[in-house]
């Protein structure tokens, strides 16, 4: 009866542990939502311990990176590609970014320098590498993977880095509510904005006539003027609004996170158009061949005319917190919490084809 | 039901998080010592029912039962258990209040790591169970040397010292020891034997705990044994002599 007693004692214990082990933050690590990038007949994604790379046409797998998984590294933001397509960047959540070989997976160099997780995807330009950590710093980077600065903000940098043309700039969004233009040549800061009224995670779009819009999570979309830095209107969402706002043409596609999307006129930042087809929006729209495609985290892949008439409202399984992805006349979707890691449908909703979670 | 406990948790760490100027670790600290409060009643009854054990223990009609039954330990555990029942006392009167605050150990937990929210699913998760406070996110996570949403080291000439967890073994051990009644040499009764494992697992598995997961529920720990230790001191009902390992007197080594 006593050695019972004891080992009812350990088995609380050892349940108690188990419990807190599957709640916590550090050890259980599928914390993220997978990234995609698409190049001619290659798409490549993160998600969990690995990088992949895949045949377009088929979903093949050519390498996966690393080969086997480490300890405590995962990788969620988008692998993009730099340097003329020579290297593929892979920014982890153990502080690293990679680069490998984008033919066969295999490392080139990598940086470690920073001291937190890599949410976002780094940035590549002609004149370097510009990758946001959640440290809050941007770091510059040369191809070599030598540091050439950094700046920092005041908060975690979630939000990817964006190129202006307009201004020869790079633009930063961070949670500490500001947006700020950066020099890329030595990092010194040109602008910065007001205080926006909330964290930004994601990164802004810039209209060809350099009208920057962003997310904020104080439930607006705001317009700011890249040459007099002036906000030019606020929209006013019904709860946070987390993923980059869409330009086409006059119209701007933007979402919050009750599920509502919304299509603003890009001048006057006034609604066209609203729908809410259930379930919240965290990823951005993609617009192909006229139809916009939006995904919500009820697992539903909602095709709406550009008028606003809904198509399609297909169930996916799994929740779709990734942005859905243009390859050709194909749609890719990532989807968490589901038996495949990546879906390639045809504009019809047909499934081309399905990346199973590897055994 | 689970989720509405968690959303309160949350909410109102993130309230006293805004309130004192937000500081994560003083807002862990400051909602450990109210749930002390809130669950008083349970300590209450955890710490009467050890005073209960204690004065049973040490009574004559005890001791001349563990006399008279030294060589039938099932007629002992008959007769403890009928003087237990007669004096209304549990024999798990002292464990079962701890074991009932595990709901709340794990409730905390969540509500710390899902507070913190260092990763996009962590603050879609945070996102729907906060109705406002979005101006307060990020949460500032760091407290003195610690990152309380990872596991805490502190680098001292060179090694990784886990400090916190170090704490916590230490205050897991004086709070059970304090609150923990002594037992008697030929002690057999099947609560008195639960209660020995729990006083020496105990501190080591919440080290371990503190020192394998996020560094603010190791602060939750050290807060929370401070505080009973406290409520004992307060009530008069500290056991100080428990705490040191009792050595066998002279008297007793020349037996």
């Amino acid at each position: 009866m006593i050695k019972n007693k004891k080992i009812l004692f350990i088995i609380i214990l050892a349940v108690v542990a188990l419990t807190l082990g599957a709640c916590s933050g550090r050890r259980v690590v599928a914390t993220g939502w997978s990234g995609i990038t698409v190049n001619e007949e290659t798409v490549y994604f993160s998600y969990g311990p690995h990088a992949y790379a895949l045949n377009l046409k088929n979903g093949a797998q050519q390498w996966q990176f690393p080969a086997e998984p480490i300890n405590g590294v995962d990788f969620y933001a988008a692998p993009v590609l730099a340097d003329e397509n020579s290297q593929l960047l892979v920014a982890g959540y153990d502080s690293v970014l990679y680069s490998v070989n984008p033919a066969n997976g295999s490392e080139n160099w990598s940086f470690g320098s920073a001291e937190n997780r890599y949410v976002a995807p780094p940035l590549a330009t002609e004149e370097g590498i510009f990758a946001a950590n959640s440290d809050n710093n941007l770091y510059a980077l040369d191809f070599d993977g030598l540091l050439q600065w950094e700046f920092a903000t005041e908060d975690p940098l979630w939000a990817s880095p964006i190129w202006s043309e307009n201004c020869g700039c790079i633009y930063q969004a961070s949670m500490d509510h500001y947006l700020y233009a950066i020099n890329p040549e030595n990092g010194k800061l040109i602008w910065k904005s007001e205080d926006l009224g909330g964290p930004i995670v994601n990164n802004p779009s810039i209209s060809e006539d350099g009208l920057i819009v962003l997310a904020t999570f104080n439930n607006e979309i705001i317009a700011i003027d890249e040459e007099n830095h002036q906000v030019e209107w606020r929209f006013q969402t019904s709860d946070w609004a987390w993923a980059t706002p869409v330009i086409n043409g006059d119209q701007v596609y933007a979402s919050d996170i009750s599920g509502t999307f919304y299509t603003l006129d890009l001048q006057s930042g006034e609604t066209l158009w609203q729908l809410q087809p259930g379930g919240g929006i965290y990823s951005s729209p993609l617009v192909q061949d006229g139809m916009i495609y939006f995904s919500t985290d009820t697992s539903s892949l909602v095709a709406v005319s550009q008028e606003g008439v809904v198509q399609r409202n297909q169930p996916i399984e799994g929740k779709l917190y990734a942005s859905p992805v243009g390859a050709g006349d194909k749609v890719l979707l990532a989807p968490s919490e589901s038996d495949y890691f990546l879906l390639a449908l045809k504009e019809s909703g047909v499934q081309v084809w399905g990346y199973p979670q590897p055994e | 039901m689970w989720d509405a406990f968690i959303t309160l948790m949350i909410n109102a760490l993130l309230f006293i998080y805004n309130l004192i100027g937000q500081n994560f670790g003083w807002a862990i600290i400051i909602f450990t010592v109210l749930v002390r409060v809130v669950t008083y009643p349970l300590t209450a009854k955890q710490m009467k029912s050890s005073k209960a054990m204690q004065d049973l223990q040490g009574s004559k009609e005890w001791n001349d039962m563990q006399t008279k039954y030294k060589n039938d330990k099932e007629g002992l555990a008959q007769k403890q258990m009928e003087i237990y029942k007669e004096k209304g006392i549990s024999p798990f009167g002292s464990c079962l209040p701890l074991l009932v605050q595990f709901p709340v150990i794990i409730g905390l937990y969540q509500a710390i790591i899902r507070t913190l929210a260092v990763t996009p699913i962590q603050l879609v998760n945070l996102s729907k169970h906060i109705n406002d406070g979005a101006n307060l996110i990020p949460i500032n996570s760091q407290f003195w040397w610690m990152e309380l949403s990872e596991p805490e080291r502190l680098p001292i000439l060179g090694v990784a010292v886990p400090v916190l967890a170090i704490l916590v073994l230490i205050s897991s051990y004086i709070q059970t020891k304090m609150v923990t009644p002594p037992g008697g040499a030929g002690d057999k009764a099947q609560g008195a034997q639960m209660t020995q494992a729990m006083t020496l697992y105990m501190p080591f598995f919440m080290g371990y705990l503190a020192m394998t997961f996020a560094s603010g529920l190791a602060l939750y720990f050290i807060a929370t044994n401070l505080a009973t230790i406290a409520q004992y001191v307060i009530t008069g009902q500290a056991n100080f002599k428990n705490i040191l390992p009792k050595l066998p007197s002279f008297g007793q080594q020349e037996k």
